[in-house]
This record gives C-alpha cells, sequence and structure tokens, in this order.
C-alpha cells in the first residue's frame, strides 16, 4: 500500500472531497430572469466577464439539467407558483442564487402584487444585492456558492437519506402490514357470515322438504 | 410630378391655437346634443363629462360623425375619487383618451362619472376593439363593469385575485397568496382550432390544492 501510493498515477483522497470538487466547478445555471437583473446576468455570462472560466459553462433553459437556480428580477405572485414549480423540477443536489434587491426582499416595490423575497417560495443559498448587482458581485457569489458546497459531506448526506428512506420504508411496511390484517380480518368475518347464511339455507331447505 | 410634391408636404403640428379651435368647435355641438359639460378641472387640456348613457353616441359622432375624425382611442383610464380634496360627486369615473391621427392637436378626453351603488359603464369595445383589453384592465383594477363586454375577465390579475387593487380602501400591505399558475392551455388549443389545426390530445388542468402547494410537491 505504502509503495503503491508513492508510484507515479495514484492518489489518495475523500470521496467527498472528490464528489464536491466535481460539483463546485461544473456548476449550471437555470436563469430565471424577469427583469433588469437578467441584463447584468447576461454580462456575466458573455465573453468580457466569462462566468465559463469557474466551470458555468452553460446556461440551462431546462431545470431538469441544471444545478443553481439563478432567479434574478422582480417575483410577482402570478409568478410565484411558477417559480416553485420550476424549483421542484431541479434534480438535487440544487442550490439557489437569489440576484438583487427584488428577488432578495421585493425591493422598491411594497405592493399588492410583489413577493417580499423569494425565500418566502423556496429555500436560498446565497443573496446578491444591488440593483441591479455587477457581474463582480455576482461572481463573489458564486465563490461564496463555491466555498458552501466544498464544506458539503457527500458520504454523511448519502447515509441521512439512506436512513431516511429505510425508515420511510419500515413505516410504510408497518402501515401496510396493518392494512393487510385488518383487511383480512375483514374478508374471514364476510367468508364466515357467508357460511352462517349458506348453513341457514341449507337448514331451511332441508326443513322445507322433510315436511310431508 | 405632383406626386413628388405631395411628398414633401409639411407635417401636421400641434399648436395651442389649433387645440383652442377644434375645441371651440367641438364643444357646442357636443353641449346641444349630447348634454356634455366641459371639466373646468383639466386646465391644460379638453376634457368633458358625460352621461354614462350618452357614452356611445359620444365615440360614435367623434369618430365618424363629423369632418374632425377623432379615430384613435388612445387609453381608457379609470379613477377613484375616495379620500379627493373637496369633492362631492360619484365615487368612480372612467376617462377615455381619444385623438385623430390626421391632425394632433385634435384631442379629446371623455369623462364618465359612475357612481358606488350602480358601478356599470356601457362597453365601447365593438366601437374601438382596442378597447376591450383596456376595458378589461379598469374592471380587473377598480371593478368597475362595462355592459355588454364580450370577454370581462381580469387582465393583469391572476384569476384567484379577490378584491380589486386599485381602489383607494384596498389595503396596500394585504398579500395574496395564489395556488396555481394560469392555465391557458385550452384558450391555445382553441384558437389552434379556428386556424384549422386537429388537437389530438387535450391538456388537462393540474389543480393542487392549497396544503399541498405550501407544504410538498405539486402532483401530476
Amino acid at each position: 500500500m505504502d509503495t503503491q501510493a508513492k508510484e507515479a498515477g495514484i492518489f489518495t483522497s475523500t470521496v467527498d472531497f472528490v464528489v464536491n470538487w466535481g460539483r463546485k466547478n461544473s456548476l449550471w445555471p437555470f436563469p430565471y430572469g424577469t427583469a433588469c437583473c437578467a441584463i447584468e446576468f447576461m454580462s456575466t455570462e458573455s465573453s468580457r466577464y466569462d462566468l465559463s472560466r469557474m466551470g458555468s459553462e452553460y446556461v440551462r433553459f431546462t431545470p431538469r439539467q441544471s444545478d443553481v437556480l439563478v432567479v434574478s428580477g422582480t417575483i410577482t405572485y402570478k409568478q410565484a407558483p411558477i417559480l416553485k414549480r420550476i424549483y421542484e423540477q431541479m434534480a438535487e443536489p440544487k442550490w439557489v442564487i437569489s440576484m438583487g434587491a427584488c428577488a432578495c426582499s421585493g425591493g422598491f416595490y411594497d405592493c399588492y402584487c410583489t413577493v417580499p423575497g423569494i425565500d418566502h417560495i423556496i429555500p436560498v443559498d446565497v443573496y446578491i444585492g444591488g440593483c441591479p448587482p455587477r457581474p463582480e458581485s455576482f461572481f463573489d457569489a458564486m465563490f461564496d456558492l463555491q466555498n458552501k458546497i466544498a464544506d458539503e459531506s457527500y458520504m454523511k448526506e448519502r447515509a441521512e437519506r439512506v436512513r431516511d428512506q429505510l425508515e420511510a420504508i419500515q413505516l410504510k411496511t408497518a402501515e401496510c402490514k396493518e392494512e393487510l390484517i385488518s383487511c383480512s380480518h375483514a374478508k374471514v368475518d364476510e367468508l364466515k357470515g357467508k357460511a352462517e347464511g349458506l348453513k341457514r339455507d341449507m337448514i331451511k331447505k332441508a326443513t322445507f322438504w322433510k315436511e310431508p | 410630378m405632383s406626386h413628388c410634391e405631395n411628398r414633401v408636404e409639411t407635417p401636421v403640428v400641434a399648436t395651442a391655437e389649433a387645440r383652442q379651435e377644434f375645441a371651440e368647435k367641438v364643444l357646442p355641438i357636443l353641449e346641444s346634443r349630447f348634454g356634455a359639460v366641459r371639466d373646468e378641472d383639466d386646465q391644460w387640456g379638453f376634457t368633458v363629462v358625460v352621461e354614462g348613457a350618452q357614452l356611445r353616441n359620444v365615440v360614435l359622432f367623434l369618430r365618424d360623425g363629423h369632418e374632425y375624425r377623432v379615430n384613435m382611442l388612445l387609453d381608457v383610464v379609470g379613477v377613484d375619487y375616495l379620500g379627493f380634496k373637496d369633492y362631492t360627486g360619484p365615487r368612480f369615473a372612467v376617462e377615455y383618451a381619444l385623438k385623430s391621427v390626421y391632425n394632433p392637436s385634435r384631442r379629446i378626453r371623455i369623462k364618465v362619472r359612475v357612481s358606488e351603488t350602480d358601478c356599470k359603464v356601457p362597453t365601447i369595445s365593438d366601437l374601438f376593439p382596442i378597447a376591450n383589453w383596456q376595458e378589461r384592465e379598469v374592471w380587473d383594477q377598480y371593478g368597475i363593469v362595462f355592459e355588454n363586454h364580450p370577454d370581462l375577465r381580469r387582465l393583469l390579475n391572476h384569476a384567484e385575485f379577490q378584491g380589486h387593487p386599485l381602489r383607494k380602501d384596498y389595503p396596500a400591505h394585504k398579500r395574496q397568496w395564489l395556488s396555481t399558475n394560469d392555465f391557458l392551455l385550452p384558450e391555445l388549443e382553441a384558437r389552434l382550432e379556428a386556424k384549422g389545426y386537429k388537437i389530438i390530445s387535450r391538456s388537462k388542468e393540474v389543480v393542487p390544492d392549497a396544503e399541498e402547494y405550501l407544504t410538498g410537491s405539486i402532483k401530476q
């Protein structure tokens, strides 16, 4: 083991480190742009600032292929169910960046139609202030998000998830068992009743034919 | 040659004199025929107040009843006078801004006062098709009903929305959570069918209940 590790082409690491390294350097954003912050996001993406330098190579326009939901712009109450639905369609692991004053807190729209911050609907990982924020602050948020991802533990998460699933399965099994037992009891009762009825009928018939 | 001369004709420009002239010419006719009154509050423009019953006649007359041809509807606006200083009159008003495409100095605003108890105005969406959506918006935000409107639905607010938000007595900090997004596919399918497309399978609406929306995912 010792000699093997010293050979070229082999190094040792933890699963967590490798997984997090992969995740944090290939964050594909989903641009949920509803206002002027989306314009700033476009300039972040394009060649002058070039977000793909840090692995956000593609902007995916489907929630099923993206990792980061970038909510850039004002969210109205009419828009809120759509945003929630998009978030639910994203596959795990997923993160959310709330970009700009409107998405963070409703901004200066203190009115009947604007959601006062998207954290009323979905969990948010990183907030960016500004109206609209500059591309530099977006980069800052991405670095923050990368640091956050580096702290996550894949194995721990997995263990938790497996435990949760196991508990859920056990719970479901117990439920099913109970249901089955009660169902079979009901069935047995029903059959017994049926048999009684048949017996009664037979007796009735027999007594009828026995009479002269 | 004459064709070229027509092309370099000087553009028609709106001047204060031309506006004044238009107002002086049109106002007596409107006063005598339709019982319109000039609104003195509007000091810079030309606004007439008419009864709701006379609205369609006035609009029709302005559109093609005389030589000026005020034939463009710019806007339909609702007004709520609740809490307006020194105002005693019906609570609401609907204003129609009209203009002529031939001469920009021919502009007029028609105001109809609407009481809170009888919140109705006749529609002009058959005279000006653009009024269809504008009247829908006024109904959405103020709750003023346009009689005989072909499709009086909400335009800006959500179908689930309760109340009319631009009324002065709507609480400014009231928030309304909505459970679903607009289901527009039947409308789209109807429009496609009208164009001769065949609909193979009709879409079905997903209706999540309130609890499900707040706690977990939306079922299929």
